[in-house]
């Protein structure tokens, strides 16, 4: 049995994510919030295990992973039920497979909801939209009113944990889409997009992915050059810009400051001779040339041509790449700070039973204290002190109780030696633990 | 107090090395935590070295303009005064290791050659004097500054080009900026250098009844000014962009400043204070 004193906290994960289970699994164990909601209510209201009730539960559904974060005495008796319970509801088993989900517990629960709220435990390390669905996830149990002081506190630090990773180390740092390298390029070369104009060579999927990314960043206009003019048309519609044939590449050109080809041409759609022509006309201003298409739509010589900067596929991924490993080596840097604020949550947990046992020992001194007095009554009944005799009592109690605060206290940062003093004053005093 | 003075002179470079070090680490991208506290430290900087040379003018009765090494420390502290309002403006850190380097070899030449004797010379305590060092100061300022950001613009469009696209690529700010800041630079440097200039000869008119005096420094300095004017209309006029912009406006510093420096202390001058 693991409880609160024995196992750190009251605290519990049971889970499947990205690292345990295929996308296939995933789909089909994630709840909607309708789900979320009845298995809330389930768990909260309507269930308990020999007498055990559930304190608090988050449920955290995205696409990567599905958790559920449990606070409950004798989580180990719980979370198999609600193992049960959630195979039930969703009618499939993969909840009762162990080679597909985990449990954790304890504080080793907490340090696993810190990595998750950091993005060190996302598919793409450092993903910052985990945050927002950690923040829904708990905003919705609290307003259902699942969530108990361990959760709460747990959330809380984990907020804080989030900022201060974000704040001060850079493993939410650098791109790590390849569309979203191209605008990050991009506003190196131009710093301010708002004034430049995009030229989108080839109407297919490919370019006009690419190219939200820049209507994103409020770019002056999307323009769109392709063979067939109906398409082009129909795609600058979309983005309220101009349409050309290939055959007035020229012109269109002669009107951008970033160009993104997608074609499946076989041939180079943008020559060096054409390139050339055009930068003179254009006075060498800059110009940003983005060649997503296999095999290349631009002649890779333009790159010798002053202010003409030229990246393909390759280039793209290679920044991709590389700001993903930059973001894994900041890893270590992150899990020093998640260190510190495990500290801080273990002081807050071994403060909030230390008010239980120091409550518990009380108790038991005065029980002890109460039979003493009786008995001296009972033999005493003449004793003109006993109102004496029971101050003193109660001044013994007050300062035996405060000396094992103040050693509590003092250990509470050293989690090993704070559980020999629990488990000390409970073997010491006979106190029951329940 | 001329000991203090004198104390916060020889510390003060060892203060700018404190600084750039700052710069660096955030530069090589080691604590993010530091990148909020670099304008304070940088403010602070500037406070000491204002405190300094104010001291040095309460001490000694110098101004800040009145020798070369005088003129050095304040031509590197209003460079990392324009500089760092450039970083509150944009809150863009990346230059500033470049900017405060190059502030700091000033500082460093100036320091170990500053004179420790008051002023006497009664031509400094002219309010035109003032006025044309000030302006003079300013402006070279200015060109600096454009000469720097060319520099930045070279290298950042060297990584765009080589795909170097590390920590200096990251820290640098965009093409863009750099080449519209070297470019205004240089524009407000010819407009202040001009005022400083003729706001000398209205001086040597005022004291020596000539408006251009027979002096290699002026006259130097006055064609040296000219062709810089004349290269940045070139350059507007032609539409120049990037790297020959850049290459120009670096050339034109050298000129301005390695020609300048070499008459002023190689030729006979009048022009001579110390």
């Amino acid at each position: 049995m693991v409880d609160k004193l024995n196992n750190d906290i009251a605290l519990g994960v049971l889970g499947i994510s990205h690292k345990t289970a295929s996308v296939e699994i995933r789909e089909l164990v994630s709840l909607n919030e309708e789900e979320q909601k009845n298995i809330i209510h389930q768990v909260t209201h309507d269930f308990s295990v020999n007498n055990i009730e559930v304190d608090g539960i988050l449920i955290l559904s995205t696409c990567n992973r599905t958790e559920f974060y449990v606070s409950a005495d004798h989580i180990d008796i719980i979370l198999p039920a609600l193992r049960q319970l959630l195979v039930t509801y969703k009618k499939c088993p993969y909840y009762n497979d162990e080679n597909i989900t985990y449990e954790k517990f304890g504080f080793e629960a907490a340090r696993h909801f810190f990595n998750v709220i950091c993005g060190i435990d996302s598919q793409i390390v450092g993903e910052m939209q985990i945050t927002g669905q950690v923040k829904d996830c708990y905003n919705f149990a609290h307003h259902l009113d699942a969530t108990d002081a361990v959760l709460n506190k747990l959330y809380n630090f984990g907020m804080q944990v989030k900022r201060k990773v974000r704040n001060e180390t850079f493993l939410s740092d650098g791109t790590v889409s390849v569309s979203f390298a191209g605008v990050e390029l991009a506003r190196k070369i131009f710093s301010d997009l708002t004034d430049k104009r995009i030229l989108l060579v080839g109407a297919g999927k490919t370019a006009e992915l690419a190219a939200v990314h820049f209507l994103e960043n409020n770019v002056k206009a999307i323009n769109v050059a392709n063979r067939t003019l109906s398409k082009a048309e129909e795609l600058a519609e979309k983005f309220g810009g101009q349409s050309y044939t290939l055959d007035d590449l020229d012109t269109a050109l002669r009107e951008a400051d970033i160009v993104i080809s997608a074609t499946s041409s076989d041939d180079y759609v943008i020559t060096k001779s054409m390139m050339s022509d055009i930068t003179r006309k254009k006075y060498y201003e800059s110009i940003f040339l983005i060649d997503l298409a296999i095999p290349r739509d631009i002649d890779p010589k333009i790159e010798s041509l002053n202010n003409v900067y030229l990246y393909n596929l390759d280039d793209l991924n290679g920044i991709v790449e590389k700001n993903l490993e930059k973001r894994r080596m900041e890893i270590p840097s992150a899990n020093k700070i998640i260190d510190e604020f495990m500290l801080e949550f273990q002081k807050w947990v071994n403060t909030n039973t230390m008010a239980s046992i120091v409550s518990k020992l009380k108790s038991h001194l005065e029980t002890l204290s109460n039979n003493e007095m009786s008995r001296i009554r009972k033999q005493f009944p003449e004793n003109g002190y006993q109102k004496e005799i029971e101050n003193y009592t109660q001044n013994i109690i007050n300062k035996l109780v405060r000396q094992h605060m103040k050693s509590l206290k003092k250990n509470a940062g050293d989690p090993e030696k704070y559980k020999q003093h629990i488990e000390l004053i409970y073997n010491l005093y006979e106190i029951d633990k329940e | 107090m001329k000991e203090i003075s004198q104390f916060i002179s020889y510390i003060l470079p060892l203060l700018y090395l404190g600084v750039i070090y700052v710069y660096y680490v955030l530069f090589t991208g080691k604590k993010k935590s530091w990148i909020s506290k670099t304008t304070l430290i940088l403010g602070g900087l500037l406070i000491i070295h204002g405190f300094e040379i104010g001291l040095r003018h309460a001490v000694l009765k110098t101004i800040p303009f009145s020798t070369v090494h005088d003129a050095l420390s304040f031509l590197g502290f209003s460079i990392l005064f324009v500089y760092m309002i450039i970083e509150l403006r944009l809150k863009n850190r990346g230059s500033g290791i470049f900017v405060l380097f190059f502030a700091f070899i000033l500082e460093v030449v100036s320091t170990f050659n500053l004179s420790w004797e008051p002023e006497t010379n009664e031509l400094l305590s002219s309010p035109t004097f003032a006025i044309h060092a000030a302006f003079t100061i300013m402006g070279y300022t200015a060109m600096s500054l454009s000469a720097l950001y060319a520099i930045m613009y070279i290298i950042q469009n060297h990584n765009l080009k080589k795909r170097n696209l590390g920590k200096l690529f990251m820290q640098l700010p965009a093409l863009n900026y750099l080449e519209k800041m070297s470019i205004q630079s240089a524009f407000m440097g010819i407009v202040l250098l001009g005022i400083g200039l003729l706001m000398g000869h209205v001086q040597a008119e005022a004291i020596m009844g000539e408006f251009w005096p027979n002096d290699v420094k002026v006259i130097a300095a006055d064609i040296a000014w000219a062709l810089y004017l004349i290269g940045y209309i070139i350059a507007q006029f032609l539409r120049l962009h990037g790297k020959k912009m850049a290459y120009l406006s670096i050339a034109g510093y050298f000129i301005l400043v390695v020609g300048g420096f070499l008459i002023a202390n190689l030729a006979e001058t009048f022009h001579e204070f110390n």
